[in-house]
């Protein structure tokens, strides 16, 4: 006997194989005529439950179902058990672990969803119910917000979204790593800004995956990989704009424990300036968007090249500096100094007749005297400023290994010395010494 | 002697990259404007800083962006893009 119902048992339903049905004349379900005449034709459960479970399949389209999640159960293969409720009334529900994995992260209980799933009869038990191949919650991004929020919890509580962990990027890296996709838009944008900003770096890109299953696993080992590699002084995680979907992988454990664990400092940057990913709240920095990214790790070449230019003056100002300095502190003395005489002389005032003016015009030329020597001697000491003597025509000699000669007495005939000019030096040799003398 | 020190000196100096001049700059202007330089060394700092001025503006002009795509933890091998 076959085990194919004809469904003329369902009044006005018309049955879906019909050519099954032909092995066997359809039931009358009229009462018999007459009870000792013929026997009821006696169905088995079997037939029935899967009569009707033929009936719900092929007559009731996919529907959307809305209602709160209950008795959320998950078993060992991974599928999701649970009841749909309202106030009234509730439904068995079941996804299969091939739908349920996409789940971003199972749902609350009681928590308010819509199910888009097949109606149909679990025939063992002779209980109807739903077959579940989307699950979303209500309200913008749903699950997907309960995911990154409860992701984002654990993190919170192990400390590694800690603004004490955020390292400072270099100044000057010399090797930038990026960790994305090798044909996107992002790598575009981040070698068009670095090309632009940096030309003197060196970018290592570790291509991976950025969307899709498993692809939070793989632009963790992306990273690891890159960091393995040792070239990186700073490593931009990136990816361009999307949905959420898209940019999920980067709300997933691997890539925030990745990112956490890197030595190397991470400029997350992921998606456009409304989309903030757990990866951004791991890293040391985050970015925007994957240009903001680029323009985050290097300096800009033109603010470079405008320092540089103004570092010359900047090291003559401060060899000026110095000298002036120098000839502060040589005034400063010569000024104490003529007070120190004058206090000398004041006590020589009171106790020397001041008719004695023999006496007074000995200590005058005495003072005079001592201030001429003092000016000569900073004179001298200004000479010493180089730059500007060496520019009006003067001379340094020096020995070989740099260092000044100041007397006739540095010298012999024969010693081998450099004269230094403002433009650059003569190699020479004494050829005869006249000492200066004394009262010159 | 002395000589050959200065060769050794100019030989490290010409491999060193933008970063380590810009810092070694750094470290010049600090310690020329500090009060306790004497002359002749500050004049040694000078032309240093000079030449490192020269040397970081020719890096900045002549580099071009090298673009390496990490085929494993210890390969590359140069990348082609195009520009977005």
């Amino acid at each position: 006997m076959s085990d194919d119902l004809s469904l003329d048992l369902f009044d006005g339903v018309e049955d879906p194989e019909p050519t099954s049905a032909a092995d066997e004349p359809p039931p009358k379900v009229e009462a018999p005529t007459s009870p000792e005449a013929r026997e009821p034709r006696v169905w088995s459960v079997s037939q029935v439950n899967r009569a009707v479970r033929g009936l719900l399949e092929d007559n009731v389209e996919p529907l959307w179902i809305g209602g709160e999640i209950g008795s959320w159960t998950r078993s060992r293969a991974g599928h999701r058990y649970f009841t749909l409720k309202d106030d009234k009334a509730q439904l068995r529900a079941v996804m299969f672990q091939r739908e349920a994995a996409a789940l971003p992260t199972d749902p609350d209980e009681g928590m308010k969803v819509r199910a888009l799933g097949q109606l149909t009869l679990y025939e063992a038990r002779g209980e109807y119910q739903l077959v579940v191949r989307r699950l979303e919650a209500e309200g913008t991004e749903g699950l997907w917000r309960l995911a990154f929020e409860k992701l984002r919890g654990r993190l919170e509580a192990e400390g590694l979204l800690d603004p004490a962990r955020k390292r400072r990027l270099p100044a000057f890296p010399e090797c930038v790593g990026v960790v994305t996709s090798p044909t996107g838009a992002a790598i575009r944008d981040i070698v068009s800004v670095l090309r632009r900003r940096a030309p003197w770096t060196r970018v290592v890109v570790s291509g991976t995956r950025v969307q899709g299953e498993g692809a939070s696993e793989d632009v963790a080992e992306a990273l690891r990989t890159l960091v393995r590699s040792g070239h990186c002084d700073v490593i931009i995680v990136s990816r361009g704009g999307g949905s959420i979907e898209d940019l999920w992988a980067f709300n997933e454990e691997p890539v925030a424990r990745a990112v956490a664990d890197c030595p190397v400092p991470v400029v997350s940057a992921v998606g456009h300036e409304v989309d903030v990913s757990i990866c951004d709240l791991v890293a040391d920095v985050r970015a925007p968007t994957p240009s903001a990214g680029a323009e985050a790790v290097v300096p800009d070449a033109e603010v470079v090249l405008a320092n540089l230019r103004q570092t010359p003056s900047r090291l003559a100002h401060a060899l000026r500096g110095m000298t002036t300095r120098r000839r502060e502190r040589i005034d400063d003395r010569l000024l104490r100094l003529g007070r120190a005489i004058e206090r000398r002389m004041a006590p020589a005032r009171q106790s020397v007749d001041l008719s004695t003016s023999r006496l007074e015009r000995a200590m005058r030329s005495l003072v005079d005297k001592r201030k001429r020597a003092l000016t000569g001697a900073a004179a001298r000491l200004e000479a010493l400023s180089p730059l500007a003597t060496l520019r009006r025509g003067y001379a340094v000699a020096t020995r070989p290994d740099g260092s000044v000669m100041r007397s006739v007495d540095d010298f012999s005939p024969g010693t081998d010395f450099v004269l230094r000019l403002d433009d650059g030096r003569v190699e020479a040799t004494a050829n005869g010494i006249i000492a200066r003398r004394e009262d010159e | 002697m002395s000589e050959e020190n200065g060769a050794g000196e100019e030989a490290r100096e010409e491999e060193m990259g933008l970063e380590g001049r810009i810092h070694r700059l750094e470290q010049i202007l600090a310690r020329m404007e500090s009060d306790d330089v004497a002359l002749e060394e500050a004049l040694k700092l000078f032309e240093e800083g000079i030449g490192h001025v020269r040397r970081a503006e020719r890096i900045l002009a002549d580099t071009e962006l090298r673009v390496e795509e990490l085929l494993s933890a210890d390969r590359t091998e140069p990348m082609e893009l195009e520009e977005s």
